[in-house]
């Protein structure tokens, strides 16, 4: 059983009407359809009333009542306790999460306390022989290192520079140069460009 | 100072949240100054009070450029915040099951100085007297029957065709499937349709 068709404009037609990009049969439907075409003046009309309606305007005071509302981000926020303290305590939550992270920390430092103290031989021990490991790995890596020089190829030229005063203070004021010399070339590279347009999208 | 004013002026929104996201007041004054009359606009006729349209505007500014961090510029910043400010407007009607249109004020006000401070003002765009109380009839007759749609009508008729919002930008807005967006408005209309016969006639 086919069902009969809407003879009638539908919403969509009535939108290509009024953004004027419908379709011959919607005209030719117009045109013989008093009931479409009566419509669809109304609906014209309604759209005309609705787009002559004016903008209202909120009082003068508005934009600084908003700004005094509002936090700005603060690209110095370590700098500035009160901004960081106006965030942190800008909503319950946030003020929540800061009191247990707060109570946390106290409590972490205050059993670290009071551990500390009922283990003082303990931590005396252990301090003792970690000082004594630390010293032995220390003097096990120097002794590596000093090996490791003396085995390079370039060590005996650089005993040869040492040995004469001439030839080292030449070879730093070499190394100076061109150290000072790339530092200007990087300034030169980063320096900012002066002027330019600014393109707006 | 003058210069970076218009400088501001000529940047797209995304330009502007951009500086606002770094900290600059200027931007925010400036999102501000483009954004409250058709902020204000759409939420004063959605509650139509002037004086709870102020509120809500400025609570959706503050809301919003609180959350500026967390604004996504792949959208339009006009659809992030009448998105805000409607949500507040429906927030409000849905808890004060305020749907009924005053044009001759605030239903809370309880002096007649407050009714006439609070009460709707009609532009008035023509010269002469007469054609300004036309002007005031129709342009009251309009807004009366707005103002009797219901609110997901309004906003859906408000920003398509006194916006001039796409319907897409609508679905957005409002977080509604695009079918459910052009029901409304073909509805609205009808019902606005209706409701204004008399002024045809």
């Amino acid at each position: 059983m086919s069902r009969p068709a809407n003879p009638h404009l539908s919403s969509d037609d009535f939108d290509a009407l009024l953004e004027g990009v419908a379709n011959a049969r919607v005209g030719e439907h117009l045109a013989a359809c008093a009931l479409c075409h009566a419509a669809v003046v109304a609906d014209r009309d309604v759209v005309a009333r609705l787009e002559s309606l004016g903008r209202f305007s909120p009082s003068d005071q508005l934009a600084d009542r908003v700004m005094a509302a509002v936090i700005l981000p603060d690209p110095f926020a370590l700098h500035s306790l009160g901004t960081a303290r106006r965030r942190l305590f800008s909503t319950r939550r946030r003020l929540a999460v800061a009191a247990s992270v707060a109570v946390v920390l106290v409590g972490a430092m205050g059993a670290s306390i009071a551990w500390t103290l009922g283990n003082r031989e303990l931590l005396a021990s252990l301090g003792s022989s970690l000082a004594g490991e630390a010293a032995s790995w220390l003097w096990v890596a120097l002794r590596g290192s000093a090996a490791n020089l003396f085995e390079q190829p370039w060590y005996g030229q650089l005993r040869e520079l040492i040995g004469s005063p001439g030839r080292l203070a030449l070879a730093s004021g070499a190394l100076s140069a061109t150290y000072l010399a790339g530092l200007f070339a990087l300034r030169k590279l980063m320096a900012l460009p002066q002027g330019g347009s600014h393109a707006h999208a | 100072m003058t210069e970076r004013r218009e400088s501001l002026a000529a940047a797209t929104d995304q330009e502007v949240v951009a500086l606002a996201r770094a900290g600059a007041e200027s931007a925010y004054r400036e999102l501000i100054r483009r954004y409250e009359r058709p902020i204000f606009s759409l939420v004063f006729r959605m509650v139509r009070d002037r004086e709870l349209a102020e509120d809500l505007t400025q609570e959706t500014f503050v809301k919003a450029l609180n959350a500026i961090e967390s604004y996504r510029p792949e959208f339009k910043f006009s659809s992030w915040i009448f998105k805000i400010a409607n949500n507040a407007a429906i927030d409000h009607l849905r808890r004060r099951e305020l749907d009924t249109l005053s044009l001759d004020g605030s239903p809370h006000a309880e002096t007649p100085e407050a009714m006439e401070a609070t009460a709707l003002q009609i532009g008035n765009r023509l010269e002469s007297p007469l054609e300004a109380v036309e002007a005031r009839e129709l342009g009251g007759a309009i807004e009366e029957a707005i103002g009797r749609l219901r609110p997901e009508y309004r906003s859906c008729i408000l920003l398509r065709h006194v916006e001039g919002r796409a319907y897409e930008e609508i679905a957005e807005i409002l977080n509604l499937p695009l079918g459910t967006v052009k029901t409304y408005i073909h509805r609205a209309r009808n019902e606005l349709r209706q409701t204004l016969a008399h002024l045809r006639e």
